[in-house]
């Protein structure tokens, strides 16, 4: 034991918190059935990798249609890295819904969201509408054909929402029709209103994982199941 | 600590690295590695614009035998301008000298005393400054007046018989 590590766990406890945290006792999963488990973790770690190549494309990302098609660009093509730290965020940004998806039926089909875990699956599925909602304002910010024209196509499917449909309409647009203040509006979004309320639903879903355990794998008909 | 697989305890094998310690210090390898990739990459592409060139662009003022000794022209040009993802083109102009039709010199068009266009004066061969009498010879160099330094130059060079220049932003306005 370093003198550091003693000097940390006297003040701030950190020998405890890596008890509690991850020397906590898991459920004995066998075979396949314990990969399951791991889309979670892996969804934090996807999440973790898109929060780093976020920050950095925005170094580089100017949000106006006059200039945000050609900073996708200049980050591509002259920025050291660009490319891989673009694609990086590209790929992370399908595996983060095809992982929270997974990981959302993992729980439905082993029953995991049951007492006393209703509060951890209501708050998943929050996160579950913020991932989307990263997903679908962030597929604008490129600026190009297949951007524009997926978020027109999204715009006018909530549209069509019965009597409210024009005035959600405007309030997503920022006005009219899509434009300047569409992109600066779905930026900040993406960039700021999205990863503030992300951050305390993924501690509260973390928080309840952690205080309430992690559920045994359903055993079949006629066995008890430890809760 | 021996791990129970199907209820029935293994026996220790103290000289034998164990299950746990094999796994846990194979996550903490591959974690590391996994974990210093991305944080290259990252720090690579934050600390790209110290190890980006800079580039200046040469400028095409047109064939380099249209230029006669001993006459500076004006020269006009426009010159593209490169700020990152920006493009923008401004029109500018330098006076190019020649003596014998090989060697080129261009001149910032500006006056180095206060930054005023000057022009040539073909029968008294000097270039003067209308603002404060300046005056300097067909080399730049000072004749009289206020001006602190010679006619600042830019580099120039020729390829494929075109006059290249390669204008500088200037300091001092």
């Amino acid at each position: 034991m370093s003198a550091v590590y003693l000097w940390l766990c006297e003040r701030a406890g950190i020998d405890k918190i890596w008890e509690t945290l991850f020397a906590r006792k898991v459920p004995h999963a066998k075979g396949p059935a314990a990969w399951l488990y791991t889309l979670g973790s892996a969804t934090l770690m996807i999440f973790t990798i898109q929060f780093i190549t976020g920050a950095l494309l925005a170094m580089s990302y100017a949000p106006s249609p006059d200039h945000a098609y050609d900073s996708v660009r200049f980050i591509d093509d002259h920025v050291l890295l660009g490319r891989l730290v673009h694609g990086l965020h590209h790929w992370g940004a399908t595996f983060m819904v095809v992982l929270t998806a997974l990981h959302m039926m993992r729980t439905y089909f082993m029953g995991a969201y049951k007492y006393p875990r209703e509060l951890t699956w209501m708050v998943g599925v929050g996160l579950f509408l913020l991932v989307l909602g990263f997903s679908f304002t962030g597929y604008l910010l490129p600026w190009d054909q297949k951007a524009y024209w997926a978020t027109v196509v999204g715009g006018n499917i909530a549209g069509q929402t019965p009597v409210f449909g024009p005035y959600i309409s405007k309030i997503r647009l920022g006005g009219e029709d899509m434009g300047a203040a569409t992109l600066t509006r779905f930026y900040a979004i993406h960039v700021l209103v999205l990863p503030a309320l992300i951050a305390g639903a993924i501690g509260v879903h973390l928080f309840l994982v952690i205080w309430n355990g992690i559920s045994e794998t359903p055993k079949r008909a006629g066995k008890q199941v430890a809760p | 600590m021996s791990c129970c697989e199907g209820g029935s305890p293994q026996p220790e094998t103290p000289e034998a690295i164990g299950r746990r310690a094999f796994l846990s210090r194979a996550a903490a390898v591959l974690g590391g590695l996994i974990g210093a990739v991305l944080a290259g990459v990252g720090l690579g592409y934050f600390i790209s614009p110290a190890l980006r060139k800079k580039v200046g662009s040469w400028v095409d003022l047109g064939r380099a035998g249209s230029f006669k000794p001993g006459a500076p022209v004006l020269v006009e040009y426009t010159q593209r301008k490169r700020d990152s993802w920006i493009t923008s083109e401004s029109r500018s102009s330098a006076w190019v000298v020649t003596e014998n039709g090989k060697d080129f010199t261009a001149f910032d068009p500006r006056c180095t005393h206060l930054g005023c266009p000057f022009r040539w004066h073909a029968e008294e061969k000097k270039f003067l400054c209308p603002c404060h009498t300046a005056s300097f010879d067909i080399n730049g160099k000072v004749l009289g007046g206020p001006p602190p330094r010679p006619l600042d130059r830019y580099e120039t060079k020729l390829e494929n018989g075109q006059l290249l220049i390669l204008p500088k932003k200037q300091e001092h306005a």
